[in-house]
């Protein structure tokens, strides 16, 4: 139906515009308050005790022999040893430039983690030479599992259930931390 | 003096001042697109660590973030102790001319047969008794209702070229001066 001409405008319609300066301002505000609190520095940490130095009476005490897996960093070589002989010890050569294996040592670590399922505990023995960064890619290999490494899990004896195992051997220490062998 | 303008310029300036509007949008559209980057890739820090100048950390594959504790930096030129330079190292001939750090100790700054640091261990030692001191002036009390012990972590930051020679030294001396848990930082792999 058509309009009255009285009703019919001629005029053009408002634009609604939105203010947007307010929602600016606070846009800003955000912006300004994350780049200010945010860690542009991501940092990670290996936390490592002090060893702590044995008594006779603690080795009276022990039923069971621990594994006590033992990483010796070595001028041509990496040893993986138990000093009460529960695994074969091992010799990894370093790659021909010098730098250690840390493909191979992880695997050996895998396999030895297979075997030993609730074992967390790990010395590293490192050279007096040895290079801080090469201590962390030791660590790194020693405590992390990767995706591409198979699946490892144990069986929680409260629940009953079978649980994925994390990290090989997280709790690391160094064995000539108080002295002895370089 | 400013030149005299015409009736008819000075009526093309207002017009073109009466018309113009600052178009927002696009900026909106900007400042959107750095507030989403900005949320996607926010990770609040719980510990007052931040890089230092010359010094190259290593990396490592570790998801555990550094919870704020007390902070020894080692660089080339020194060891620093919550913000306070603690040692110089001896800078040698050899190391001078060739660029890289010696990280070796002055023999005056060593005791204990070569393995303790005789500065760092004071510097040390003083900021445990002023965490003991703080803690037994705290309310915060364990279920005997004495003064919770002291932690005793230090939060080690390393130049990836230090030598274990060093690092164990330090450790030495912390473990000494009653610290028994360090934290090796490293930059984090994601």
């Amino acid at each position: 139906m058509l309009k009255r001409p009285s009703s019919r405008r001629h005029s053009s319609p408002q634009e609604i515009q939105i203010n947007l300066i307010p929602m600016l301002d606070a846009l800003v505000t955000m912006i300004s308050f994350l780049m200010y609190t945010m860690a542009f520095l991501s940092l990670s940490m290996i936390e490592s005790p002090l060893p702590i130095v044995s008594t006779e009476e603690n080795e009276v005490q022990l039923k069971d022999k621990p594994l006590q897996l033992t990483l010796t960093l070595r001028e041509q070589d990496v040893l993986v040893w138990s000093p009460f002989e529960l695994i074969p010890q091992t010799a990894l050569p370093n790659r021909p430039d010098g730098s250690i294996d840390i493909l191979r040592l992880h695997e050996r670590l895998i396999e030895i983690k297979q075997k030993f399922m609730a074992e967390k505990k790990l010395i590293l023995v490192p050279r007096a030479d040895t290079s801080y960064e090469t201590i962390v890619a030791v660590l790194d290999a020693a405590r992390s599992l990767d995706r591409t490494d198979p699946v490892l899990s144990i069986l929680n004896e409260k629940t009953g259930v079978r649980e994925q195992v994390k990290q090989l051997f997280p709790e690391t220490v160094f064995g000539n931390l108080l002295g002895g062998t370089d | 003096m400013a030149p005299a303008r015409s009736i008819r310029q000075r009526r093309v300036r207002r017009k073109i001042h009466k018309d113009f509007d600052l178009q927002l949008t696009s900026m909106m559209d900007i400042l959107v697109i750095i507030l989403v980057f900005l949320l996607k890739s926010y990770s609040a820090s719980t510990n007052s660590f931040s890089s230092v100048p010359g010094l190259a950390m290593p990396a490592s594959k570790s998801e555990q973030l550094p919870p704020d504790s007390l902070h020894l930096i080692v660089t080339p030129e020194a060891i620093t102790f919550e913000g306070v330079r603690v040692i110089e190292f001896a800078q040698s001939a050899e190391s001078l001319s060739s660029g890289q750090a010696s990280y070796s100790f002055k023999t005056e700054d060593l005791d204990e047969g070569g393995m303790r640091i005789a500065h760092l261990y004071d510097a040390l030692t003083k900021a445990r008794e002023k965490a003991e001191l703080l803690r037994a002036k705290s309310s915060a009390r364990d279920e005997k209702g004495n003064p919770l012990p002291f932690d005793g972590i230090l939060a080690i930051q390393a130049d990836k070229r230090v030598k274990y020679d060093t690092l164990r030294k330090i450790m030495y001396t912390a473990g000494a001066a009653r610290f028994h848990t360090f934290r090796l930082l490293a930059t984090r792999i994601e």
